[in-house]
């Protein structure tokens, strides 16, 4: 019953990524590149790609949930303020990870790695939906602290790239120096995904030996001036900011 | 500009903005681990140099620099 039950989502976890990318190659090449074209205005052009990425996101977890290929708990989104600007910090564990969390927030602003913005298809995407492409360090922070301080939510993966489940967490200071300049909001979300799946290295024909089970938490809002007191030398006041961080998600995921 | 001149400016910079002692100072030493710069600082250092000399440094290069060496080899090399 294991067994069949295994061969059962190694066929569906190929059909579903036969779906994944026929929607992602109609929306690169049609939809959004007429998302493109067609709106003139920046700020609608940046909504309605980001709508239609958000729903092309949602169908993507419903269609994986309801195929047993994933179960998915959300807990917490009380947090999540859509009228304030927040800065989302997640741990990172799978490919989907931002998936799931894009499906979950309208509107939010997220980094794109300098890879995709790469590939000409993939970067009229992005720009489309006006998302934050990493190029320069010193450009990406300054940009990530503008887009706070004009009142948008932007997603931050702060250990920059999928880690191994059960391993200690390593942030970059980046997600800390950007809350400190923005004087930002922070609401951390402690992602768990057992058995891991789509990590790092792992190609997506490996699927884990059961079905993974996502535990994807809120936890409450945090002012980062509540994470650093007094007047504090900035290099001190991120590692301390760095270092409040991980010991709420480690609490989390222990 | 030559790498003495951009070694000179780098050195100011480091003595006159991140209070390092002169002669902690060295092509060899390495940003993070003997002259105790974090990330954040070394991006701080190359918005400066960048200041000077034009050039943009790449998310990739800049996972790469280690020693003020590869800082100067980063900012002077053409690609």
């Amino acid at each position: 019953m294991k067994l069949l039950f295994y061969v059962y989502r190694f066929i569906g976890t190929t059909l579903f990524w036969i779906f994944f990318g026929l929607i992602g190659l109609v929306y690169g090449f049609v939809i959004l590149p007429l998302v493109y074209l067609v709106v003139r205005n920046q700020e609608s052009r940046q909504v309605i790609a980001r709508n239609l990425i958000r729903g092309a996101f949602v169908v993507f977890v419903w269609v994986a949930r309801n195929m047993r290929l994933i179960r998915c708990d959300v807990s917490g989104m009380e947090h999540w303020d859509a009228g304030a600007s927040q800065l989302l910090l997640a741990n990172h564990l799978t490919l989907i990870d931002v998936v799931i969390l894009l499906s979950l927030f309208p509107q939010i602003d997220c980094v794109v790695k300098a890879a995709v913005t790469r590939n000409p298809v993939l970067r009229v995407s992005a720009g489309t939906a006006n998302y934050i492409s990493n190029r320069a360090p010193d450009e990406l922070l300054d940009f990530c602290v503008e887009r706070l301080k004009s009142g948008s939510s932007l997603l931050l993966f702060p250990q920059g790239t999928r880690a191994i489940r059960g391993e200690p967490l390593k942030f970059k200071l980046g997600a800390a120096e950007i809350a400190l300049r923005a004087h930002a909001t922070i609401v951390p979300i402690v992602i768990d995904c057992n058995p891991q799946m789509l990590a790092k290295n792992v190609p997506w024909y490996r699927i884990p030996p059961s079905q993974p089970r996502f535990r994807i938490k809120l936890l409450p809002p945090v002012p980062v001036a509540e994470l650093v007191s007094g007047d504090v030398e900035p290099r001190r006041a991120r590692h301390r900011v760095n270092e409040s961080l991980v010991s709420m998600f480690e609490a989390e995921l222990a | 500009m030559d790498t003495d001149n951009l070694y000179g400016q780098l050195k100011a910079i480091l003595i006159d903005q991140f209070e390092l002692d002169e002669s902690s100072i060295s092509p060899d030493a390495d940003l993070y681990d003997e002259l105790e710069l974090d990330s954040i600082d070394a991006v701080d250092l190359l918005v400066q140099l960048k200041n000077i000399t034009g050039k943009k440094i790449s998310p990739d290069e800049f996972q790469d620099v280690r020693t003020i060496n590869d800082v100067i080899g980063a900012l002077t090399n053409s690609t």
